[in-house]
């Protein structure tokens, strides 16, 4: 693990309308480091995974990813950001349901100017990390709930992201299932070094993390 | 954009597709059936005047004969001067003119419908030439005579024989079948246009009813450029009163009376009607589609899809499902052209262009020229159809650019 912080949020706070969902909450991220953030439904940790991942811009604070400050980017800037340094898992998958599973993985390279050839290949090999080598043109709706998030991991990697973003990445699971998306999860982070920040509602699964962060009502309570 | 993945999406959502696609392509087949019912009618217009070479026919209706004895004009085609024809000839948009003679030529023992033509103008009845059965068409500058065949059969007279037409000898040099010819300018006898104006020159009832002077004639073909159509015959009527009788396409497109043909303006806005109804359907689809899909945006949008490149991959799958709706649209046209073009029209021939008297067995009765309607899409048509169609994937997609820029990438991580 490197000591450097990829990932930096200063004072944030995220108010819709009169509601405040994340109150003044700063937390730092280290490359290579497996980080969960725990807490109950509703206390802010989704929200706050959509501002560190700039999918949503705080109203006050300052998010700082890979050294570059991404609070004042704009809505364009926060997309070719995100395509080049990040990667989100969800926890109802997201898959395309037109688009077969390697298709599904070369979703984020589609905007990029690349060989279809060299997409294609990048699709298989991320698809045979997750044993899903035998499933490549099956359509989503085909797949069992392990094998659409196994698709959707590859996903997250196809753009070889910085930092990958996990929202409850178990939560449409059942628990044997589970177990193996966060033994894939834990593989990738301790193989490849991979930094992740994980979004969950249970204490178990957030144990297997390097760091756990606890949030309560919008605030870092741990 | 990714071709692949809009294919895919059109695919998948098939029913989605085929409203859209069905419904736009009804929309551009009566866009292109109006248009080209309107063109068709308008052309059909065009085919009592096209067959004798002309635009325009010219005739001044005048006094009633007072005795039907002799030759004499019929009262709807009298004396048009040659001062006149002069002035018209310099009419700016006039291409041509053929002149003819028709005189009603009333001897003892028979009556003849008596044509006199320029046997060398293809503007005029000398179009007639096509129709020769037997014998041969009039040669220039001799005195001769082609007669009708069934006038002829009916007073067994033939070719070779000569015949008295107020009291000068014409030889019959051929035979014209007159229900293949042309239903304007019609007669029993064909003669060469001096020989008519001779007779008009010397016939006294004829004199004192409209006077008629050398180089005169009754009948005037005008051929005149198309767009100048209606100019000319109003500069016609500036020269020869408002009472001359002018027949132009627009004139017989009135007879035909029908919907399409009587106004523009009517199937402009039955056409423009029915692509508003097909953008509507296309663009209510497309809106379905993106409030649908909100969450897959989302999804693009996360993964680094920018806003450009999320609306190019719409606007692509907008304007590739409205191409297929234009194809569509023009086949269906096709179809249904086809089935009208075993339709046929009638298009009436005004009385006073009929050369026969009323008073004569048959002369009373209305004349058509019957012709199957002369429908075809232009492909021009067809190729602004098609464009049409793709400029309303592109609009509707563009349109739609709103409702996409309005979805946020963190929709994706609101949990079902």
């Amino acid at each position: 693990m490197n000591n450097a912080d990829i990932l930096m949020g200063v004072n944030l706070s995220k108010k819709y309308d009169n509601l405040e969902v994340v109150k003044n909450l700063s937390l730092n991220v280290k490359e290579g480091e497996f980080v969960s953030l725990v807490g109950k439904s509703g206390c802010g940790k989704t929200t706050l995974l959509s501002l560190l991942s700039g999918l949503e811009k705080p109203t006050k604070g300052q998010v700082t990813l890979n050294s570059k400050d991404i609070t004042g980017a704009s809505e364009e800037e926060l997309a070719l950001f995100r395509r080049e340094y990040v990667g989100f898992i969800f926890q109802s998958f997201n898959l395309i349901p037109t688009l077969t599973a390697w298709e599904n993985v070369a979703l984020p390279l589609f905007p990029i100017k690349m060989a279809s050839v060299q997409r294609h290949k990048r699709a298989i090999e991320l698809l045979e990390q997750m044993e899903m080598g035998h499933r490549i043109e099956h359509l989503p709706a085909t797949l069992s709930g392990g094998e659409k998030q196994r698709v959707a991991i590859a996903r997250a990697l196809a753009n070889h992201p910085k930092i990958v973003f996990a929202d409850e990445p178990t939560g449409n699971l059942d628990s044997a299932t589970g177990d193996t998306i966060m033994a894939i999860l834990n593989a990738l982070h301790k193989n490849q070094g991979m930094t992740m920040l994980m979004v969950t509602h249970e204490p178990n699964l957030a144990k297997t993390a390097d760091r756990v962060i606890r949030m309560q009502d919008g605030e870092v309570i741990k | 954009m990714n071709l692949h993945y809009v294919v895919k999406e059109l695919y998948y959502r098939w029913r989605r597709t085929i409203v859209s696609v069905v419904g736009l392509s009804v929309g551009i087949a009566l866009f292109i059936i109006l248009n080209v019912l309107s063109l068709a009618y308008r052309e059909a217009a065009r085919a009592p005047l096209k067959e004798i070479g002309a635009d325009i026919t010219v005739q001044r209706p005048g006094n009633v004969p007072q005795e039907l004895t002799g030759a004499v004009f019929p009262c709807s085609a009298v004396t048009i001067r040659r001062e006149e024809i002069t002035k018209i000839e310099k009419i700016p948009g006039i291409v041509g003119t053929g002149k003819a003679v028709l005189v009603w030529v009333f001897d003892p023992h028979q009556a003849w419908v008596v044509l006199g033509i320029e046997g060398e103008n293809s503007i005029g009845p000398a179009i007639l030439r096509a129709f020769v059965t037997e014998g041969r068409f009039l040669e220039n500058g001799k005195s001769e005579a082609l007669i009708e065949v069934g006038y002829a059969k009916q007073f067994g007279i033939k070719v070779g024989s000569n015949i008295s037409v107020a009291g000068r000898s014409f030889p019959i040099v051929g035979l014209v079948d007159a229900s293949r010819a042309p239903k304007i300018a019609v007669a029993n006898l064909y003669l060469p246009l001096k020989d008519a104006q001779s007779i008009a020159l010397s016939s006294k009832p004829l004199q004192s009813v409209s006077p008629f002077a050398q180089g005169d004639v009754n009948l005037l073909f005008i051929k005149a450029e198309q767009k100048q159509i209606m100019p000319v015959a109003a500069a016609l009527k500036n020269i020869l009163g408002s009472k001359v009788v002018i027949a132009t396409p627009e004139s017989f497109l009135k007879l035909l009376g029908n919907l399409f043909a009587l106004s523009d303006k009517f199937t402009l806005a039955a056409a423009l009607i029915a692509m508003l109804i097909a953008i509507l359907i296309a663009f209510k689809t497309m809106a379905g589609n993106i409030s649908e899909r909100s969450k897959e945006i989302g999804v693009m949008k996360a993964v680094g899809w920018t806003q450009q490149n999320v609306t190019m991959q719409f606007l692509m799958e907008s304007i590739l499902q409205c191409f297929a709706a234009g194809i569509l649209g023009i086949f269906i046209a096709v179809i249904v052209v086809y089935g009208l073009s075993f339709l046929t029209v009638n298009i009436p021939i005004p009385w006073e262009m009929s050369p026969k008297p009323h008073f004569l067995p048959g002369g009373g009765e209305q004349l058509y020229k019957t012709l199957r309607l002369p429908i075809y899409i232009p492909l021009k048509l067809a190729a602004f159809a098609l464009l049409l169609s793709v400029f309303t994937g592109g609009i509707t997609g563009a349109l739609l650019s709103r409702h996409i820029s309005k979805i946020k990438p963190s929709e994706v991580l609101r949990h079902e």
